[in-house]
């Protein structure tokens, strides 16, 4: 484990704010046991519980908050300049920052996913959802790691690839689900553990490849996006 | 020894003789300078894109509604309605102005600053809600205004034109609603942290994780339990007044539709009082004892 990701860790991990993203996860699986334990169908509470708060609100939220927090707290705060002041080629920078945020996103997630989805209908199924939010958070970290160094309001500009774009304007223009990752998810998901559950209109193959061009994409802009990286104070 | 030479010069030092403003004129200030910050006025170009970006897209909104029902010559939404179609618009308008009128103070450090003016403690928390709801009252309002005059300008004789006005007046009424509730939950979360990007995570998270317990509550087999699920979130507890209160205004198809309150309607209106009161108690607890950095 490199010196830069375990500093990222410990400066993730180690501050008490942490535990402000726990309540998320939780309410996630306490819903599924409560829905569980009162005998609802699963058809009916499965699409809001799994799809409408675990993959619509936990994950993007959970990857907004670890991916801008990986890079864009430094950069907020200024200390990235002890990073940029190492030796280090920027990609050695930028990707331990991002394993992490992958790292502690999609453990986040993955657990209370599979646990949810094993309540409501088969281990297979929390398997697959545990999988594709692994591989949605690459994709979304991979997205906010790219932003904090595109601009000095990461989060705001994830609020709105989030808000807007996924949530306001793929439930009303259907064909804008081709470029949100939250349907490549729910498309993975689907194809791992065929249910009833999961909808989509996103096909398997757009979503895979999607899905590894955004990650691999925004992975190479973040890096390259370092290597030209000014240090300015905080701006209005 | 010598004799000291040194001289005091005056040099015009004068006391400062003319009227000295109180509380209220503080309390006018900070509160119109936090409309401003809502909306990013007096700030560079970059404090104003997010702002005016929601605004630009509420204000097309209701532009193509207006549009749209004065080509088709009937209703598309009623003004209230309008109000419960932006909502994700509102979260994330909340989102961008709550940091920044609480959390840049306490992250420079500057509280000190403003309460060594005749400025109470409580004022300076309720100056800055007060200017959160007005920016959010203004974002609602405004493009309802926008399909008012677009009906009136197309409706004949005044007699309609006045039958538009009494169908503003609740709606505006509403936005009041909408934006009490959501400027009081968004700023009670952006004063507790100094960090503007967690502040904007925090807002959402805790407004868009409440949706879903509301769409789960619904659907337990118990139909007290479905008539209370509006409770949990905050977009749905003002539906539900909305409901009982105005229902004709906000539900307009013919098969009932919208959300079965059964006898809780004036639950609902407790329970937003009762939820402005605690983030309002809540928020002057957290400005009651400030740490200077």
């Amino acid at each position: 484990m490199s010196t830069v990701a375990w500093i990222t860790a410990r400066g993730l991990l180690g501050r008490r704010r942490f535990l402000l993203l726990l309540p998320l996860p939780a309410l996630l699986v306490a819903l599924a046991v409560l829905c569980r334990g009162l005998g609802v169908a699963p058809a009916n509470w499965g699409p809001p519980v799994l799809v409408g708060l675990g993959l619509a609100v936990v994950l993007p939220v959970v990857a907004l908050i670890v991916g801008t927090g990986v890079l864009g707290a430094e950069i907020d705060d200024g200390t990235v300049v002890h990073v940029l002041t190492t030796p280090l080629p920027r990609w050695q920078i930028v990707l331990p920052k991002l394993a992490v945020a992958i790292g502690v996103s999609a453990a986040t997630v993955a657990v209370p996913l599979f646990a949810a989805g094993l309540l409501a209908s088969s281990a297979r199924l929390g398997l697959a959802l545990a999988v594709a939010a692994a591989l949605g958070a690459v994709a979304y970290s991979a997205l906010f790691v790219a932003a904090s160094l595109l601009t000095r309001r990461p989060v705001l500009l994830g609020l709105v690839y989030v808000l807007i774009w996924e949530g306001l304007l793929s439930n009303v223009v259907t064909g804008t689900r081709v470029l949100s990752i939250q349907h490549y998810v729910i498309a993975l998901a689907d194809r791992l553990a065929p249910t009833e559950l999961l909808d989509t209109t996103v096909s398997v193959t757009v979503a895979a490849v999607m899905t590894a061009l955004i990650s691999v994409g925004f992975a190479l802009l973040a890096i390259n996006r370092l290597r030209s990286f000014s240090v300015a104070g905080e701006t209005s | 020894m010598p004799e000291p030479t040194g001289v005091i010069h005056d040099i015009g030092y004068q006391r400062y003789t003319g009227p000295r403003l109180g509380r209220r004129q503080v309390f006018g200030a900070l509160y119109l300078h936090g409309v401003r910050t809502v909306f990013g006025l007096g700030r560079s170009a970059k404090a104003k894109i997010f702002p005016w970006l929601v605004v630009g897209i509420v204000v097309m909104v209701a532009a193509a509604v207006t549009a749209i029902s004065s080509q088709i010559g009937q209703r598309v939404m009623t003004y209230a309605q309008f109000a419960d179609s932006m909502s994700w618009l509102v979260i994330f308008f909340v989102a961008v102005a709550a940091p920044e009128l609480v959390s840049r103070d306490l992250r420079s450090g500057v509280l000190p600053l403003y309460f060594s003016r005749p400025l109470p403690r409580a004022d300076y928390p309720l100056a800055k809600l007060l200017a959160l709801a007005t920016g959010l009252w203004l974002l609602l309002g405004a493009p309802q205004l926008v399909m008012f005059f677009g009906a009136a300008f197309t409706s004949d004789g005044m007699g309609a034109v006045w039958d538009e006005l009494l169908d503003l007046l609740p709606g505006l009424l509403y936005a009041g609603l909408w934006a009490g509730i959501f400027a009081s939950v968004g700023l009670l979360v952006a004063a507790l942290t100094g960090k503007r990007a967690f502040a904007a995570g925090g807002i959402v998270a805790v407004f868009l994780m409440t949706t879903p317990i509301v769409g789960t509550l619904t659907i337990l087999p118990s139909e007290t339990v479905n008539q209370l699920a509006g409770l949990a979130s905050p977009s749905t507890l003002v539906q539900g007044i909305g409901i009982w209160a105005m229902r004709d205004q906000i539900v307009t198809s013919l098969d009932g539709g919208g959300p079965d309150l059964g006898p809780f309607g004036p639950v609902y209106a407790l329970a937003a009082v009762a939820l402005i009161a605690a983030c309002v108690a809540l928020l002057l607890a957290r400005y009651r004892k400030v740490a200077a950095r």
